[in-house]
């Protein structure tokens, strides 16, 4: 019989693996002294910041790991008796919760780190300078009391399946990583019930983890991932003959680099996100055109489709300062704040635009739901192009301006759009949930939550016929494009391209 | 001692990193103490913890205090800093 974990907090997807229970080595006797193990632990945190692609929050950690507050803290706690490890962890403890009582998300993601501090404290005053994650096994499901942000840089991503933690938010830096790579994570997970070696099938839509499943669960489990093993070679050929081109969907430009190496035709979906969360302020211009500069050169000469922000939802952003909202998802939400927010938007316009310059660029707006808001946003496109005319700043004046089909108003309305807009990209997530009414991420109705439903299929076919009539293509992006049976499906239809997270590419491409 | 009054107007208040930067600029006047109190609680500007601890948000009306040789420069460019936060 197997037995299932829920919790009601985790980052979206399907993995299955090995579990490594991670035994934080904080058990032993101090090996060091105090100012020993803080020396040790500045060390560490110095080579962390060289080697790191975020040092900034390896910076605010050795900041941290000076601090006055945190200093007193740990020598009041010797002086009341405590030996000077429960010292550390108590102080970390103490700051935590005064952190975390400031009650926004951002504090306690701040809290984490202090935590994480001092837990490098303890770990070198217990002479543990041992990596766990040096010799994670391929197919590995990491399962810890929780982790943290050092953990991300330690981690070799490209083995970990899934993440299951008892403790974390969803909001921390570690499911912030996890989610820019397609990395489900189950929060709030009872995991005294997981046994390192156990096989674990995790559910992050459904925030699940099945222990030792039996084959036939195996099975069907696997069929939902679609991995590579799982669409069968009859469909590969299907796809490969009929000339649907494959992409990519990439959240950094390490992404890009690996879809590239793995065979995609370019990147259909560049999500643009992680520059704008758990950050103070938000990206400048120059900032963002760094990254897009990096991200088109690592294209190599193939397109990329640079979606603009996405935020809103369930990805809440400190810098923005939107109000709380029952209904996020209905809320303000990517072009809906693009658009509020003109000289936000207009720096990742030309941001992008500049970019454009190295490379084949795409602009795509998210959560179109009307004409007039494509109409607002190219307006602000062509005022940009002005402008960087004027200044002499090069830019592809022929960049083509698409939008995310995902919205039951935009499928309605696609053959308006169609005659307003470049290429059209179908978001399966979000037309799926939207056009279903049903969360996701909710278990009770996840029966609804299917993007080959009846009325799903209608609505890409609706958007596959307007395009169709003016002659733009149409793609699909979502986890729905990697799925054995939906590919077969969006074949037939008359998509032209797939864009796919990097695993699932191998064996699309000729 | 110099005594300075202050709302803060940044939209995101202080968050880790200028806070960081603020406590680079106490500790570039040594022997000078710098405190920042809130009607709720008053604390060291020289440790980030504290200072996140505040809890400052727009609109919290601080008072920043310095005591020692350079307390009357140090206040008012604390001052200036946090008037330059990002909005």
């Amino acid at each position: 019989m197997t037995s299932i974990l829920k919790s009601n907090s985790s980052v979206g997807g399907l993995a299955m693996g090995t579990a490594r229970v991670l035994v934080r080595g904080t058990r032993g006797s101090e090996a060091r002294i105090l100012p020993e193990a803080m020396d040790c632990e500045r060390e560490r945190l110095r080579s962390l910041i060289a080697g790191s692609s975020s040092p900034d929050i390896f910076s605010a950690h050795l900041e941290m790991l000076d601090d006055p507050l945190l200093l007193e803290t740990i020598e009041n706690n010797i002086a009341e008796g405590m030996a000077p490890r429960e010292a550390v962890e108590a102080a970390a403890e103490g700051i935590a919760a005064m952190l975390s009582g400031c009650g926004d998300d951002y504090m306690a993601a701040r809290a984490d780190d202090v935590r994480d501090v001092c837990r490098g404290i303890v770990e070198s005053l217990c002479g543990d300078s041992s990596n766990q994650f040096a010799d994670i096994p391929d197919d590995s499901v990491l399962v810890a009391e929780e982790l943290f942000p050092s953990d991300t840089a330690r981690m070799d991503f490209s083995k970990v399946r899934a993440l299951v933690t008892r403790k974390g938010s969803v909001t921390s830096h570690v499911c912030i990583i996890a989610r820019s790579r397609g990395v489900p994570v189950v929060l709030g997970v009872d995991i005294d019930a997981i046994k390192d070696g156990d096989y674990l099938l995790v559910d992050g839509g459904r925030a699940e983890v099945r222990i030792n499943p039996a084959e036939k669960e195996t099975e069907t489990f696997r069929k939902g991932i679609g991995n590579d093993n799982t669409v069968p070679e009859e469909i590969r050929r299907l796809v490969r003959e009929s000339g649907i081109r494959i992409f990519a969907n990439a959240g950094s430009v390490e992404d890009i680099k690996e879809a590239i190496a793995g065979g995609a035709e370019g990147i259909g979906l560049f999500r643009t996100e992680f520059l704008f969360m758990d950050r103070n302020g938000l990206p400048s211009e120059e900032e963002q055109y760094r990254i897009y500069r990096q991200a088109v050169e690592a294209c190599e000469g193939r397109p990329i489709t640079i979606r603009t922000m996405d935020i809103g939802g369930d990805k809440a952003v400190p810098g923005l300062d939107i109000p709380k909202e029952d209904n996020p998802f209905l809320g303000m939400r990517a072009i809906r704040i693009s658009l509020s927010r003109p000289e936000l938007f207009k720096a990742q316009i030309r941001a992008i635009l500049r970019a454009s310059a190295y490379g084949t660029v795409r602009i795509m707006l998210p959560m179109i739901t009307r004409v007039d808001e494509v109409t607002a946003a190219k307006a602000l496109v062509s005022e940009c192009m002005e402008g960087l005319k004027a200044s002499g700043t090069p830019f592809d004046n022929d960049i083509k301006v698409g939008i995310m089909v995902e919205t039951p108003a935009a499928v309605l309305v696609s053959d308006l759009l169609a005659q307003e807009v470049d290429f059209f990209s179908i978001g399966t997530n979000d037309l799926t949930q939207y056009v279903m009414a049903a969360d996701r991420g909710n278990s009770s109705v996840s029966y609804l939550y299917n993007p080959l439903d009846p009325a799903v299929a209608r609505a890409v076919g609706m958007v596959v016929e307007a395009a169709g009539k003016v002659g733009i293509p149409v793609g699909v992006c979502g986890e729905a494009a990697a799925d054995a049976k939906a590919m077969e499906f969006f074949c037939r239809t008359g998509v032209d391209s797939l864009s796919l997270a990097s695993p699932s590419i191998s064996g699309l491409t000729t | 001692m110099t005594v300075k009054k202050l709302t803060i107007e940044a939209a995101n208040g202080l968050h880790a990193r200028p806070a960081g930067d603020l406590v680079k600029l106490v500790k570039s006047f040594p022997g000078t103490a710098v405190s920042i109190a809130t009607p709720a609680k008053k604390v060291n500007a020289s440790s980030i913890l504290s200072l996140l601890s505040l809890g400052l948000k727009k609109g919290t009306e601080i008072e920043i205090m310095a005591e020692g040789p350079d307390e009357e420069r140090a206040a008012e460019e604390i001052v200036l800093f946090l008037g330059r936060l990002e909005a």
